[in-house]
């Protein structure tokens, strides 16, 4: 036995000499499997088994039954509280009990891998998370903002002393998540990473964990959302465009007063995120044919803008593409083979050792770069066009005689409900001469606590 | 019914369709099972970067050990320093730097080597010694009881050689030896 | 009871502004001591700690110092303790962080919800869509639109791609393969399966025609070959190369061609990228059927697992990698050749063939050309047909043309059937392909080849034809060498001899020099009759093509490799 020891100690020595140079990755069995004379059994390996399928189902059935709840409140029920409470369950359950994955947000990124990929099979509740709070959006607005998505629950339930952003400035920033949500899609279907995830502010609260950037990120985000309500939501959120196109065309709305409006200004300052809009001034412009003059002329530049703005998307695909790992791998491997960079890194050491040829990682490297000019022109283009259809609606002018919510914006939160004397008289609070009376303003209302 | 009413109708039918496409098209490319991170051992060039880029303070990758594939040698190459002078449990000799593997003396010359997961920092320290010099019967493994399976696990996009991948949760580990029979059966 | 009212909602409002301090203070302290401990972890990682690695070099020194032993040990388990309470810290930390956050934020809520958030209704509304915000609007819409492409335009247009200019580094190192050598030198040796270009002919040789492999009559040396293989030795200067494998190793040799000594062995058991396991092959093809080949600078040998090596003469590896384990069912064995700075592979399996080129010098992926062919075990020959140089490959059922540096497909027939061996000959604008249970096919070269003639009796099952400016031979497995006029089909004769061959025929100046599977070589006139120059014994079984240089034959027979010479001359 003796002597064996020794052997083995040669051998190791013999192998500290000699394989540093072989490929570290192959196994060998060295060294034979020992008999053994004692009645030793050999461990088993314990695997500990993935989350339960059942559980994943119960995911899929607390968002359906979330989501159904917060309408019924928002819609029904019409209350504030209610959806409140919903929205910290939402906060509690799909932030810190699931630790904020998988989100609908995020799953965006699966939908367009998975689209461009067809080796990736996107599970089940992954495209129940995309697609569900689109249909009830589609029927009734925004109601998984008010209260089922982590996100924007978290970030609702900082909203201390809202400020309101100028209707020019919000109009403006909301280019923002139109931007991102082309650049989301644009890397997720070239396979170069998923964005969101990776610059998800709020993800680390629910873990009670995160790089030191993402905890930067998140607080600073929550002391803006204190004075700026939901900033993610409203000038972040790609999610949130699909949500609004869907809440545009929504078929059943939330309405501020359960009767009607008679105008008597009190919900006015309700919504902190802007959606609801004063009816507009009725100035007469002098300059009336200049104006129409140059809406002809954005009409007509529109195609001159969407080509330029492609053009230039297409552009970038050299720096975009350096996000994804084959690309940025290819570069360094080529930077070494010119002898331009000494130094090799992990993952071109590891390439090396892996002996594949570099013709073809650069052929796939190339194909990836053709595929994000594809992929450029259309985000280019994209963005050319939501900024020139912001651009077009600040010259069309409409009668807006009455206030009225701006769908797209509206999350259902059911906030300015209780500010409406029909609401009140609804909920038994006033009588409805009292509510008539408003119109005259002369009445205190009894505020809800919200 | 009046003319915006009609192309609000037909806006709405048309979202609603889409949404129903891309729903289907989806389906129709969908598992039914989740899927799960998994690193491939056999691609792990043990650039202990698993230990510092997962989202838990604690990895959730794990060394763990086949032990069908163990030599059992006295002369542990994953358990003792690449110079150790002495076969002990001395911190000195020892390769793991938070201590996490236990040697228990099993008969002569053998040693048994078991991973205290709760220790583990998921380096792969022992990982490289066991696979350079001996059987590779250590090696690293996402453990499915700590990960949070987020949906970009923040390891894989930095993983240096791209042995991280998606696999379904059915199957959820990539094991060697023995244990990857066994694992397949049950 | 109004008043009463106000009282305890400012009362209320007061507790919560006081209960919201306090919790403010205590989490302000909470977050500046959790800053503080991640800085300090940031600053010292106590699992990769300086100190410890500082004694761990001492101790290395002086091995046995119990007190720096002690001393490392302590200090190990303080960084340890050091690593596990800061993560304790951190997750406690964070914990009493987010319950004094929750308190704030509760008191702070409760706060905001007892202010009025009514409008001032004295003033009429100021509307939200007034001229002003339009005009804002469209201003900032502009100039953050045009600044935002402007500054994607400058960064698209001041990102280079070296990987756009990869074309131009290919065309480059193309010039490089000028140094590669000459057809007159590769002539003087025997680089490839079946010599020079894979055609069968040896150039300016003198060599002995009667030897005997039993007394040792001009058998100048023997050595044994440790691994078996079916393949046949190359040459190269005074080096011969050859390689031997079985199931768990593989080996290549190189053996000094003066002396017979075997000058280094390389074992090729961790190529990068080899699958697991093993691919079962049978016992007549083995792992190590396919032929080495040289460059003149290095050699190269690939096996039946798809592990391919280069060597340079002196037997350092320069790359290796794995092909992909080869789908056959008997095992990979067609033969490898170069061309200037390529190596070329015929890789034909099951599941659909390849024509592989990789750059020599680093193995490197130049093409990989899809072959819509069936399996084969064929080698490739690369020949110059006057106007070009063309690789060509027999397969079923089409024999392929390809440019070699490109991988284009110059030309096809479709004439083959069958599980095909032999490999194509080239002479003097015709091409020879042969294969068992199909025929014998010359196809003449011209802007669309076509098949010239074809005979259909005692086919040649593994050997190769040899064809000459005017004749072609076959060597069928069952023992029949016919002969034919090249250019018209017609059969000058047909001889019958005793043991059956897998070797192929080999032209050596006026002669042809053929083994048998017994490892009998005929020598026999390249001629329209058939003249039997002589028959020597090598002594054990044969199935390799012997190779030629000046004066000498190595022959590698079973176990063994012969060089073959005239004694006298040495002395």
């Amino acid at each position: 036995m003796r002597q064996r020891t020794r052997l083995l100690k040669i051998i190791f020595v013999f192998f500290l000499l000699v394989v540093p140079s072989l490929d570290l990755s192959q196994v060998r069995e060295r060294f034979p499997k020992p008999d053994f004379q004692t009645d030793y059994v050999r461990p088993n390996l314990i695997t500990p088994a993935t989350r339960s399928p059942i559980l994943e189902y119960m995911d899929i059935f607390v968002l359906v039954a979330v989501l159904f709840l917060v309408t019924y409140s928002a819609h029904k029920q019409r209350s504030r509280r209610q959806i409140f409470l919903l929205m910290v369950f939402s906060l509690v359950y799909f932030g810190f009990y699931r630790k904020g994955c998988v989100c609908s947000v995020g799953a965006i990124q699966n939908v367009s891998y998975a689209l461009f990929t067809s080796a990736y099979a996107i599970p089940f509740t992954v495209i129940a998370f995309f697609v569900l709070p689109l249909i009830f959006t589609l029927f009734y607005g925004r109601t998984f903002c008010a209260a089922v998505c982590p996100l924007g629950a978290i970030q609702d339930a900082v909203v201390l002393k809202p400020t309101k952003v100028p209707a020019w400035l919000a109009n403006v920033l909301g280019v923002i998540p139109y931007i991102y949500l082309g650049l989301v899609l644009l890397f997720a279907a070239t396979g170069a990473g998923f964005i969101i995830c990776q610059y998800d502010p709020f993800i680390g609260f629910f873990r009670f964990g995160a790089s030191f950037g993402m905890v930067i990120f998140g607080l600073s985000m929550l002391l803006l959302g204190t004075v700026v309500a939901r900033p993610y939501c409203r000038f972040l959120c790609p999610y949130g465009v699909l949500l609004s196109w869907m809440s545009r065309l929504s078929k059943w709305h939330v309405k501020i007063t359960p009767t009607e409006c008679n105008n008597c200004r009190l919900c006015e300052e309700s919504c902190p995120f802007g959606a609801i809009k004063k009816p507009s001034e009725t100035v007469h412009l002098e300059n009336r044919q200049a104006e129409i003059k140059r809406l002809a002329v954005l009409f007509v530049l529109l195609p001159v803008v969407l080509i330029g703005t492609g053009w230039i998307g297409s552009r970038l695909n050299i720096p975009l593409s350096r996000q994804h790992f084959t690309v940025s791998l290819a570069e360094e491997i080529l930077l070494e083979n010119s002898g331009k960079r000494t130094e090799m890194t992990d993952a071109t050491t590891a390439f090396r050792a892996a002996g594949k040829p570099t013709e073809e990682l650069f052929e796939e490297a190339r194909i990836i770069q053709d595929k994000f000019k594809v992929g450029g022109w259309i985000v280019g283009g994209f963005i050319g066009l939501i900024i020139w259809i912001k651009l077009i609606n600040a010259f069309i002018r409409r009668k807006q005689p009455e206030y009225y919510i701006d769908t797209g914006m509206c999350l259902s939160c059911a906030r300015c409900f209780s500010y409406c004397p029909y609401e009140q008289v609804r909920l038994g609070i006033i009588t409805p001469e009292e509510a008539d009376k408003l119109g005259t303003r002369k009445v205190k209302i009894k505020q809800f606590r919200a | 019914m009046n003319r915006r009413n009609f192309i609000r109708t037909g806006f709405q039918a048309f979202a609603g369709l889409t949404i129903g496409g891309i729903a289907g098209l989806l389906f129709s490319r969908s598992s039914s099972e989740e899927m799960v991170w998994q690193l491939d051992p056999n691609l792990c060039v043990q650039c202990e970067k698993c230990s510092v880029n997962c989202v838990l303070p604690n990895s959730a990758v794990k060394c763990v050990h086949s032990y069908s594939m163990c030599g059992y040698c006295d002369l542990c190459s994953g358990y003792l320093q690449p110079g150790a002078k002495a076969r002990d449990t001395g911190a000195e000799s020892q390769l793991c730097p938070s201590g996490a593997i236990k040697r228990t003396f099993i008969e002569d010359p053998y040693f048994q080597y078991t991973i205290d997961e709760d220790l583990c920092i998921g380096c792969g320290k022992c990982v490289k010694g066991c696979d350079s010099f001996g059987n590779g019967s250590l090696y690293l493994q996402v453990r499915h009881d700590r990960c949070l399976n987020c949906n970009q696990c923040s390891i894989a996009r930095l993983c240096p050689s791209r042995a991280w991948k998606r696999v379904p949760a059915s199957q959820p580990y990539i094991l060697r030896g023995d244990e990857s029979k066994r694992y397949l059966e049950s | 009871m109004d008043d009463n009212k106000n009282k305890t909602s400012r009362m209320g409002y007061n507790i919560a502004k006081r209960i919201a301090l306090v919790a403010a203070v205590f989490a302000a302290i909470l977050s500046i001591l959790m800053i503080a401990n991640y800085i300090q972890t940031k600053a010292v990682d106590p699992l990769n700690s300086k100190a410890i690695s500082q004694l761990m070099e001492q101790l290395q020194e002086n091995p046995n110092d119990t007190a720096l032993k002690e001393q490392i040990r302590a200090l190990d388990l303080l960084a340890r303790k050091a690593y596990f309470t800061h993560q304790w810290q951190l997750r406690t930390g964070s914990y009493l962080l987010f319950v004094f956050v929750l308190v704030l934020l509760l008191s702070l809520k409760y706060m905001s919800s007892l202010e009025s958030k009514l409008p001032d209704l004295s003033e009429s509304p100021s509307p939200d869509e007034t001229t002003e915000n339009r005009l804002l609007s469209r201003q900032y819409l502009i100039f953050g639109g045009a600044g935002l492409f402007v500054l994607a335009f400058v960064l698209g247009i001041l990102s280079q791609s070296e990987l756009k200019n990869i074309g131009i580094f290919r065309a480059e190192e193309s010039a490089k393969a000028a140094g590669f050598p000459g057809i007159n030198e590769i002539r003087d040796n025997w680089p490839a399966f079946r010599g020079p270009e894979g055609n069968a002919v040896a150039y300016n040789t003198d060599v002995p025609t009667e030897w005997d492999g039993r007394s040792g009559k001009n058998i100048l040396w023997k050595v044994p070959i440790p691994h078996p293989g079916y393949n046949s030795p190359i040459l190269w200067g005074k080096k011969i190369f050859l390689t031997g494998a079985d199931r768990k190793t593989q080996v290549v040799y190189c053996i000094d061609a003066e002396s017979g000594k075997i000058l280094w062995q390389a074992e090729m058991n961790d190529i990068p990228g080899a699958p697991g396991g093993r691919p079962d092959v049978t016992e007549d093809t083995g792992y190590a059927a396919p032929t080495m080949t040289t460059d003149g600078q290095r050699v190269y040998a690939i096996f039946a697992t798809g592990d391919l090596a280069c060597f340079d003469f002196d037997g350092n590896r320069i790359w290796a990698k794995n092909i992909g384990k080869p789908d056959n069912h008997y095992g990979h064995s067609s033969s490898l050749i170069t061309y200037q700075d390529l190596l070329l592979i015929q890789f034909d399996q099951n599941t659909g063939g390849y024509l592989i080129a990789l750059r020599s010098s680093t193995g490197d992926l130049v093409y990989d050309k899809s072959r819509d062919v069936e399996i084969s075990w064929a080698s490739p020959i690369v020949v110059n047909t006057g106007s070009r140089t063309e690789i060509i490959l027999n397969s079923n059922p089409f024999v392929v043309s390809y440019d070699p540096r490109t991988g284009q497909e110059l030309w096809r027939v479709k004439c083959m059937q069958g599980e095909i061996a032999p490999s194509p000959a080239y002479a003097d604008g015709m091409v020879y392909v042969v294969n068992d249970y199909a025929r014998l096919a010359a196809i003449k070269l011209q802007d669309t080849p076509v098949v010239a003639w074809e005979y259909i009796d005692d086919l040649s099952e593994v050997s190769s034809p040899l064809a000459t400016k005017n004749l072609v031979i076959m060597a069928a497995s069952y023992g029949t060498v016919t002969c034919f006029n090249g250019k018209t089909g017609e059969r000058y004769w047909l001889h019958d001899f005793d043991d059956g061959f897998y070797s192929s025929p080999i032209l050596v100046g006026e002669s042809v020099y053929l083994m048998d599977i017994s490892g009998i070589m005929s020598v026999f006139k390249a001629d329209k009759k058939f003249q039997l120059i002589s028959r020597s014994e090598l002594g054990e079984n044969a199935m390799t093509i012997p190779a030629f240089k000046q004066n000498r034959i190595y022959i590698r027979g079973e176990k063994h490799l012969f060089c073959i010479g005239n004694e006298l001359e040495q002395f």
